[in-house]
């Protein structure tokens, strides 16, 4: 069976057919089709969700529009006539009202920022001045556009001045404008075709979450068992040290963003760590890693068993090494692993590392922020764990406390991104965005309750979610889903808990629930067949609500959801 | 590498980027004999303006020379120099003489 293909809707007023084509023959993941509206007929195709174009349900809108044609009185800034600002953005608002309105008919909008052509200087020196100038009024149309926006949460505005200054000099093309009504050039649609789908990815959860970096000539210049960690080539009045450092910086400036490190290195682990810790000019230290495998093993088992250990998958895995054998080994043990290919000067590891498409994500959560702590926090459990005798010993000690409340506004995201995210606890890996979760969470017969998880290490965060449909006295679980930071601390339990003490407070009989299974989800149905619960066949399992399901001891429940 | 050999490398280069639009099914042959235009072509307009254009570019970046080939051919005609690939890079030869 192929690859599942998604599909795509370009709506534009100049030719998309190039676009298109560069988008159906991406081969990234996932596998997409795309279909160019009729071009020159955007407020039609916006405002019209009954044409032929919008019968093929694209999961993906791109509305990719020149200023001019959506804002007229943008004409009159082109012509440097007189025009009012006003004027100009109540035609930015009256468009975002139309953009706004086929946010539902898809997963996602993606809305390319206006742009004038780079040959085009305007008013040259005064072109930056407010009320004046071609360029100042396009940047405060674009941050109107923008303002109106942001709000839609499966709708974003991507800043096309990137690919344009990717493209360079070929990005505006006359020959292809006037000989087709195409106005960029190709290396343009290409740029575009990579964000485009980088976004999709990060919809549908495909994101990258662990950069595993080796660590000599990698991290920093040189073989620290070798020279020993005071003359690596790190920071100083150096350029390759200094660019080591930058590279370390960009790094650190991922995990702010929620993005894990990880080292797989052939070294000995007391020389590395002590080059981590007592090198000068590190920006990474320990706590910036959620991991790591040190020694003389193969890399590749050595990035199994890291990933194991943080609980992830292969397929979320970024592996960064100077070297190509490496490299190549663990591309070819890997497959799911992305291994980018390195520029040989080390001055270029930074912007080879920036311009990675692999970790584009419709949310940044406090989850995401706090998540290299979390691991900090994880090894510290690890090690209580090792140091305390029995499981129920352990998990008395941790003093786990799970808080319950319902989907709200500031949980939204969150709740999403963890939906979209999560393979291995996940009863049936139900996809949604954030409106078509809301939507579904507020029918009168459903309820959907998430789980923020702490304990004396730290914040877990929201971690679960378990979601009810209601017919006839029985409730099936739609979704139950569980961080794999927390499985197998009673939070299953407690989930099922409180949704069977539910259950009993509005009268059902049965809860039921249905494990679709995935290559990725064994560990839910394992879980199931030890609850309690009972297998009806064919992966169905259920619970008399007649019956209490006991809370686990030593997780404390606040249940904010009641009510 | 001759004269004319590297006109054929680039114009292969520039099929090379219209490709990356199509479908295999429509993909241009790397051959001389490859049809542009007329009734047996498989390009489609789209398609040859690309082709065109791309073939402009590739001749600036290799050769350091500017052509106009939208400007002088007629597509429809029979006798054009982009009848196929191999016409073309003759005609491109003679505006290099």
């Amino acid at each position: 069976m192929g690859e599942h293909k998604y599909r795509s809707l370009l709506i534009s007023d100049f030719n998309a057919d190039n676009l298109a084509g560069y988008i159906r023959n991406d081969n990234h993941f996932p596998a997409m089709d795309a279909l160019a509206a009729p071009f020159g007929q955007v407020v039609s195709v916006l405002m019209q969700q009954n044409l032929e174009c919008w019968r093929t349900n694209p999961d993906l809108a791109v509305v990719w529009t020149q200023p001019e044609t959506i804002v007229e009185s943008f004409l009159q800034v082109l012509a440097y006539g007189d025009f009012s600002m006003d004027a100009i953005f109540d035609e930015v608002d009256r468009y975002s009202s139309l953009l706004a309105g086929i946010h539902e008919r898809v997963k996602l909008v993606l809305v390319p920022t206006w742009l004038c052509p780079a040959q085009c200087r305007g008013l040259g020196m005064l072109d930056m001045r407010t009320g004046m100038g071609i360029a100042n009024t396009l940047m405060r149309m674009n941050l109107r556009l923008v303002e109106n926006l942001e709000k839609i949460s499966n709708l974003f505005v991507l800043d096309s001045q990137r690919w344009m200054n990717i493209a360079g000099k070929d990005a505006f093309n006359p020959k292809l404008w006037y000989m087709g009504k195409i106005p960029f050039g190709n290396q343009v649609f290409k740029e575009a075709t990579m964000d485009i789908k980088a976004a999709f990815r990060g919809i549908i959860g495909d994101t990258r979450k662990l950069i595993i970096l080796d660590l000599d000539d990698t991290l920093w210049g040189g073989i620290v068992g070798d020279i020993g960690w005071k003359n690596l080539r790190l920071g100083g009045h150096d350029h390759i040290g200094e660019s080591y450092a930058d590279f370390q910086r960009v790094l650190k400036s991922l995990t702010n963003r929620g993005i894990l490190l990880g080292i797989v290195s052939k070294n000995e682990e007391t020389i590395a760590l002590e080059a981590i810790k007592s090198h000068p000019e590190m920006v990474l230290r320990l706590d910036d890693f959620a991991g790591w495998k040190i020694n003389w093993n193969d890399k590749a088992q050595n990035v199994v068993d890291l990933v194991s250990d943080l609980n992830l998958g292969l397929q979320s895995v970024v592996f960064i090494d100077d070297n190509p054998v490496e490299r190549a080994r663990v591309r070819e043990a890997l497959p799911e692993v992305l291994v980018p290919e390195l520029p040989v000067n080390k001055m270029l590891y930074s912007s080879a590392l920036l311009s990675l498409h692999c970790f584009d994500t419709p949310s940044i959560s406090r989850e995401d922020l706090e998540r290299a702590a979390m691991y900090v926090a994880e090894r510290g459990r690890k090690e209580s764990q090792r140091q305390v005798g029995s499981p129920d010993e352990w998990l008395r000690s941790l003093g786990t406390v799970a808080k319950a409340e319902g989907l709200n506004e500031v949980n939204l995201q969150r709740t999403v991104q963890l939906l979209n995210k999560t393979n291995q606890m996940n009863l049936r890996t139900r996809r949604m965005s954030a409106s078509e979760l809301l939507k579904w969470a507020a029918e009168g017969n459903h309820r959907l309750w998430t789980f923020r998880v702490s304990d004396k290490f730290g914040d877990s965060g929201l971690t679960g979610i378990v979601s009810l449909e209601v017919n006839d006295k029985i409730g099936t679980i739609e979704d139950f889903v569980l961080s794999c930071r927390v499985m197998l601390r009673k939070l299953e339990e407690t989930m099922l808990h409180v949704v069977v003490d539910y259950a009993q407070s509005i009268g059902l009989k049965e809860i039921r629930a249905e494990y679709l299974p995935t290559p990725k989800n064994r560990p839910c149905v394992s879980f199931l067949e030890n609850s309690g619960f009972k297998c009806k066949g064919g992966n169905i399992f259920s619970w008399k609500v007649n019956k209490s399901y006991a809370m686990p001891p030593h997780v404390e429940l606040e249940n904010d959801s009641r009510g | 590498m001759g004269k004319t050999q590297r006109i054929v490398e680039v114009m292969f280069k520039a099929v090379d980027e219209v490709n990356e639009q199509l479908t295999k099914e429509q993909h241009i042959n790397k051959s001389l004999d490859t049809i542009l235009t007329g009734p047996s072509a498989r390009l489609d307009s789209l398609a040859l303006v690309n082709f065109i254009v791309a073939a402009e570019q590739e001749m600036e970046k290799d050769f350091g020379i500017s052509i106009s080939l939208a400007d002088e051919i007629a597509m429809s005609q029979t006798d054009s120099p982009v009848r196929t690939l191999g016409t073309l890079v003759d005609y491109i030869s003679t505006l290099l003489d």
